[in-house]
């Protein structure tokens, strides 16, 4: 579960996964309930919870797990409405687009995006401080919900 | 055994004037994911009205939208399904869902999987088959984007559920089935022999649902088809062959035919609930039990 928490740590939050509860599929990994984990059989296509997938040695989270780390202490910058459509659609962040910052400003760290409600839209990476003063690019997109469309596309 | 002409002909004996109608775009709020969200709001505050469906609890028509109601982020946030009118339905027949084993058989893209997710509030535990490994990749990009948890998919055959040697409490049977004319090509494409092959599959799907069922479990049983071989005379078979008997059902459409063309099925045949399309498409629900269980 390492690349899980190790994930975590980038934006800044901490999670606890119980390893009894975790599902490993190929390289996708899976949070089950009781329920599921007394019923599953090996050969599942998809089980519970998904978290996300590594692939040649990258983590990529998904959705859900974002959202998990969203509710608690994490690296996060809340995006006004203008700001938050674009993320979904796959563009950076400006500076005039952050209402708030919590956890690290500092350039080169891993965000998560969040909008105005809490609900988390992605993540990014800082690619200029976020004290900056001056209106330019700051959070570069890496993953947003848009995702959810363009796979099927 | 086809074409217009042949099938609209099988509708007025059947009882119903045929109209070409649209059925009108519908959400469902996903309540887990909404509640306390004030989603009405916010969506009208982008340019979407909607308009309560009377015979849903969580159902809203699209009255208008100034943008794609399948691409704004509260739809990604999993906040609401698009899901057709009708098509919400089924799922609605459960009683006391929360907590228990149920077999989706024939579940992708995954609308109801969601559904019945939402409906147990993440509780129990859903296993959702399918026989077509691409279809499982919607369903599982469906379940990522409501935060469902409590769901086992698999790749298999509902024709072979019983491989997983478990008993499910409530099992939701969304049929394969020849659907119909909302399918603008409909009508040039299906003959008679395709229903009947269809009728053929539904029947050995509904075997093994049996096979798989508690003492006291529910089925839901549904197509969007509106022909009776794959509706109401695929029910009076089960009761006839399955030791299954129908349930009284309260919800939207009229009762189900006890006489298609001269043959007179079960009486309790018209505990089925049919719907001829309208505003919502054309619908077939029926939910059953093992007989004299309670």
């Amino acid at each position: 579960m390492k690349p899980i928490s190790d994930f975590a740590l980038q934006v800044g939050a901490k999670i606890i996964l119980n390893a009894k509860f975790m599902a490993k599929k190929g390289r996708r990994y899976f949070l089950l309930n009781e329920n599921l984990k007394r019923l599953i059989q090996k050969d599942f296509y998809y089980a519970g919870t998904y978290l996300g997938k590594a692939k040649n040695g990258k983590f990529f989270p998904s959705f859900n797990l974002l959202a998990m780390l969203a509710k608690g202490e994490a690296n996060k910058i809340v995006v006004d409405r203008k700001a938050a459509w674009l993320f979904i659609c796959g563009r950076d962040v400006f500076r005039r687009g952050i209402l708030a910052v919590h956890g690290s400003r500092r350039k080169g760290d891993y965000t998560l995006v969040v909008n105005e409600f809490g609900e988390c839209l992605g993540f990014g990476k800082i690619t200029h401080s976020l004290d900056a003063e001056e209106n330019q690019i700051v959070v570069k997109n890496i993953s947003d919900i848009g995702d959810f469309l363009r796979r099927e596309a | 055994m086809s074409g217009k002409e042949f099938f609209v002909n099988r509708y007025e004996r059947l009882g119903w004037k045929f109209e070409d109608v649209e059925p009108r775009q519908a959400i469902r709020i996903n309540v887990t994911n909404a509640e306390g969200k004030n989603l009405e709001k916010r969506l009208r505050s982008i340019g979407v009205q909607l308009e309560k469906i009377p015979f849903l609890e969580t159902g809203y028509w699209v009255r208008s939208s100034k943008v794609s109601v399948g691409a704004t982020a509260e739809y990604l946030l999993g906040l609401y399904s698009i899901q057709e009118a009708a098509a919400q339905i089924p799922a609605t027949l459960f009683t006391a869902l929360k907590d228990k084993a149920v077999l989706d058989a024939c579940a992708a893209p995954g609308g109801k999987t969601v559904q019945l997710a939402d409906l147990m509030g993440n509780t129990g535990a859903i296993v959702a088959l399918d026989i077509k490994k691409r279809r499982l990749a919607v369903l599982s990009n469906h379940l990522e984007r409501c935060h469902v948890g409590n769901a086992l998919v698999y790749h298999l055959d509902a024709r072979q559920a019983s491989r997983l040697k478990l008993k499910f409490d409530r099992i939701l049977l969304d049929v394969p089935c020849s659907g119909n004319f909302a399918d603008t090509e409909w009508f040039e494409r299906r003959i008679l022999k395709d229903v009947e092959r269809n009728a053929r599959l539904q029947r050995e799907i509904l075997t093994e649902a049996v096979a798989c069922l508690t003492s006291d479990g529910e089925i839901v049983y549904s197509t969007c088809s509106l022909e009776p071989e794959e509706n109401e005379v695929n029910m009076d078979w089960a009761i006839k062959h399955l030791n299954l008997q129908i349930e009284e059902v309260d919800c939207h459409g009229q009762e189900g035919l006890t006489d298609v063309f001269g043959s007179q099925l079960d009486a309790s045949v018209e505990h089925c609930r049919r719907i001829w399309p309208a505003e919502t498409q054309g619908f077939f629900v029926c939910k059953l039990r093992r007989r004299n269980k309670r």
